[in-house]
């Protein structure tokens, strides 16, 4: 039922060599499970594997590898596929390498603060065990709780903590990774100062599936922060809300998280959770604070306070117990689902523009919605400059579905247009790919294809996904 | 760009469709979801299930008894409801699309038929109580399977166990007086009370005695059976006389919470029926479950002192009813409860989903097993018939490290 042809017998048996007979997936209601991910594209047949081959062990992906090159079949690695942009989405038939088997977390060296795992790990499941160690994983995608370390470093992906400790990039030190042809290649590893050669590590982060397979990461640590505090500041308009971070970054007052929600999503919220919203509120910051003890935050929370002030705020509230900031974390947490409930549809957008440039794309943003007249909330994570426009549509309206995607264009416009590019955490994958060669230009476009060329001459990792 | 417009049009798996349609696949329930957590492909998990419904709604898979067999898998536990950002009804689903393949294929998996026959009609469930009657008097009921027939512990043995002869043969403490004076109470003896669990179901009847005269009035099976495995018009006739059947009463107390769960929600399924609208929801108002009633009528649990409990939420009451806080604080005064890990996790019950799918049944149960030994509890506690035969298999298995009971019987 799928417009490729099945397998013939012998690569079927070549993979369930590889992998074990049960490790193969062919049935095509099965294989249907593996066509899709937590993009807004539609199911469809055409994204529909020949089959799903999930390998236990590097050397099984190797194995894996090394027939596919050989038979020329493209090749699309796989998680949980939570992803937004259909990074994880088969494009061309031929196999789902689905990496979920492969959730050992294999080494734990507090001496160095580093941890290696295999790419099925939850990126919770990696956090929590650090912790139970007094080390720290900081990296937090949205997704964290179900999403996977080998698309978490495919992604690049990013979080709420990136502001302070920025995003997977910064904890990858070493990657084990199957290449093309079924070539084991190792990057990195446990020395902090590495200038033996190309940042080959570098190379794969972000890659998105397109270079090789991420077998094994190993990541470096921190301490895990001794105590976190939670603010809730609420400002007249989005400006003063950003003008206040911008302060707290200067003042070296940095907050663990700084997440900003604009009018709209504050409705929303106060909507879905049968509150009032503050008097003449147009924007509201969440800030988490962490430090070494409940002295350090005393001391973060009042220099908080005193430059929102400055700012122009018009409520402040410092968690006191956990009950309140349960309740400050749940108005967050809530926000996806609050949002998503004014409308049937949603386009969930992601871009990133320098952290300057926050209010300004804002207002631009804002002006899209008047000229599409559609309601696009604005929420993000306001001390790197990463921020979700969501537009608001029903889908299964042929004009309002043309108008949404035209404001998806300009929300990219105005994203480039300011200096920021088109995704800050989510990737290129397939949805963004048609804007991709203009975002980056000819240069940097060609020297993409010449790296893809170098690694991939066959084409067949996940193919179609980038540009 | 390729986008989710809508693409289907009306047909067999619209309604089930409109149930998913707020599925953005994000995998938030795939960690939630008991039976993806034993059985890791993306087809055994909700959102797999999910997608599954749209892609027979919109053609891409074919309604065949390969899918069918696919979305039976399925315990209609709402863990995946619970933790989805957007609410997304996946058991609601279940209940559409198994309707819609048996309409579109002629006919229920033949694992699930059988079951439904011998519900439907209250001679055969009478019968088969009246059969296992006379097995367990002489022992021969072991001979069947324990999935079939669970071993049931009685109240007496639990109370030989851990009270004491002193408090044997004791008389019953005086109840604080009933909910609503001079209310007409009547109980609902659910199939699973009936045919498996007579003792609890007496120790149920104790305690409503002790707190009004009830009624008994004869009734058939609640339907959920029916309902869940695409025999809705079986569930509606039943329904229709279990209205009939309790009109009499103010208040329908029943000591199973797969029965209070749909007994309580049958107003929706009539909505649209002139003549039966207003009669089901006056009904799905008397509706209480036992815990509820009991909690509400200000019921003080005889306390046994050195009894140690754990108690496991029934899907149907926690997150089907939001009943949590009743039983605990029944358990509280009987004993001393000590908390569950994760304890709102299905046990792997599920009506007869633990005779189809013996397997994933049993791992999601050793789990279960696990986190109960692991509070060190004398017994584990429940209310629901449907959980009562996973938790007593669970109990024998662990070679009497515990044991099960029905609320009932230790309160």
């Amino acid at each position: 039922m799928t417009t490729f042809t099945a397998f013939e017998p012998e690569v079927l048996d070549g993979f369930r060599d590889a992998v074990g007979r049960e490790h193969v997936i062919e049935s095509p209601l099965e294989v249907f499970g593996y066509s899709y991910d937590a993009s807004f594209l539609a199911l469809d047949r055409n994204t529909m594997p020949q089959a799903v081959v999930r390998p236990r062990t590097t050397a099984e992906i190797s194995r894996v590898m090394a027939l596919a090159h050989e038979r020329r079949i493209p090749v699309t690695p796989r998680g949980a596929a939570s992803g937004r942009t259909g990074g994880s989405v088969p494009l061309q038939g031929g196999i789902v390498l689905a990496l979920d088997r492969m959730t050992s977390i294999l080494e734990l060296d507090t001496a160095n603060m580093m941890v290696s795992a295999e790419p099925g790990v939850r990126t919770v499941d990696l956090h929590d065990h650090c912790a139970r160690h007094g080390l720290f994983f900081p990296p937090d995608p949205g997704s964290w709780k179900f999403s996977t370390l080998g698309g978490n470093v495919a992604e690049n992906a990013g979080g709420m903590r990136a502001v302070k400790y920025g995003v997977t990039r910064d904890y990858v030190m070493g990657l084990e990774v199957v290449l093309a042809d079924g070539a084991i290649l190792e990057t990195g590893g446990k020395a902090v100062k590495n200038v033996t050669g190309y940042d080959l590590t570098g190379l794969f982060v972000g890659s998105e599936g397109t270079l090789g397979i991420v077998s094994r990461a190993l990541f470096r640590l921190r301490p895990l922060p001794k105590a976190r505090g939670v603010l809730r500041v609420v400002f007249r308009t989005m400006d003063e809300a950003c003008a206040a971070v911008q302060e707290m970054l200067l003042d070296g007052v940095t907050p663990s998280a700084a997440e900003i929600m604009d009018a709209t999503c504050l409705e929303a919220v106060a909507r879905a959770r049968n509150t009032q919203m503050e008097e003449g509120a147009g924007a509201c910051l969440i800030l988490e604070i962490d430090g070494d003890g409940a002295e350090a935050l005393e001391a973060q929370s009042r220099r908080i306070e005193a430059i929102t002030d400055r700012a122009g705020r018009i409520a402040f509230r410092s968690a006191a117990s956990k009950e309140e900031t349960e309740a400050i974390w749940a108005e967050r947490r809530g926000l996806s689902s609050a949002v998503a409930a004014m409308a049937p549809n949603r386009l969930g957008e992601d871009i990133s523009v320098p952290r300057s440039a926050f209010p300004e794309v804002v207002r631009r943003i804002n002006a899209i919605a008047a000229s599409s007249g559609l309601r696009i909330p604005v929420f993000g994570h306001a001390g790197d400059g990463n921020l979700h426009p969501s537009v608001l549509c029903n889908l299964a309206d042929p004009d309002q579905a043309a108008r949404a995607h035209q404001a998806v264009d300009g929300i990219f416009q105005a994203a480039l247009d300011l200096g920021g590019t088109l995704s800050g955490e989510h990737g290129i994958g397939i949805t963004k790919r048609p804007y991709f060669p203009d975002a980056v230009g000819p240069v940097s476009l060609e020297t993409h294809r010449a790296v893809k060329r170098a690694l991939d001459p066959l084409g067949l990792l996940n193919p179609g996904k980038i540009w | 760009m390729v986008t989710a417009a809508t693409k289907a049009g009306p047909g067999p798996f619209a309604a089930a469709r409109g149930k998913v349609l707020g599925c953005d696949r994000c995998g938030t329930c795939l960690p939630v979801c008991p039976l993806f957590q034993v059985q890791d492909v993306e087809r055994a998990s909700a959102r797999g299930k999910n997608a599954l419904v749209r892609g027979l709604a919109e053609g891409l898979i074919p309604p065949d008894r390969e899918a069918q067999e696919a979305l039976e898998f399925c315990l209609l536990c709402r863990a995946c409801t619970d933790a989805c950002p957007g609410k997304v009804p996946t058991d609601e689903a279940m209940l559409q699309v198994r309707q819609a393949l048996a309409d579109t294929l002629g006919s229920t998996p033949l694992r699930s038929r059988w079951i439904g026959r011998v519900l439907r009609r209250r001679r055969m469930v009478g019968l088969g109580a009246a059969t296992l009657a006379g097995l367990r008097a002489v022992g021969l009921h072991r001979l069947l399977p324990s999935q079939l027939v669970p071993r049931e512990t009685s109240r007496q043995a639990y109370l030989e166990k851990y009270a004491g002869p002193a408090l044997l043969g004791a008389p019953d403490p005086r109840p604080e007086p009933a909910l609503h004076p001079g209310a007409k109470v009547a109980y609902f003896q659910g199939c699973g009370m009936k045919l498996l669990f007579p003792d609890a179901s007496r120790s149920t009847q104790r305690i409503l005695a002790q707190l009004s005269p009830f009624q008994r009035p004869d009734h058939p099976c609640c339907g959920l059976p029916h309902l869940a495995h695409g025999q809705r018009e079986a569930f509606l006739e039943l329904a229709q006389e279990n209205i009939k059947a309790f009109e009499a009463a103010d208040l329908v107390v029943t000591d199973c919470a797969s029965c209070s769960g749909t007994l309580k929600h049958l107003a929706p399924w009539f909505a649209d029926d002139p003549v039966w609208a207003d009669r089901a929801a006056r009904f799905s108002a008397k509706v209480m479950d036992l815990t509820e009633y009991l909690a509400a009528a200000g019921y003080r649990p005889q306390a046994l002192p050195g009894a140690t409990f754990t108690y496991h939420d029934p899907c149907h009451l926690a997150r089907g009813q939001g009943i949590r806080r009743q039983p605990r604080q029944l358990l509280e005064q009987a004993g001393k409860l000590i908390e569950l890990k994760e304890k709102e996790r299905c046990c792997g019950g599920s009506g007869s989903f633990h005779l189809e799918h013996p397997q994933a049944a049993e791992a999601i149960l050793r789990r279960k097993q696990e986190d109960i030994q692991g509070t060190g509890a004398q017994v584990v506690v429940t209310a629901c018939p449907g959980c009562l035969i996973q938790l007593t298999r669970a109990a024998e298995q662990s070679g009497g490290a515990f044991q099960a009971l029905h609320i009932s019987q230790v309160i």
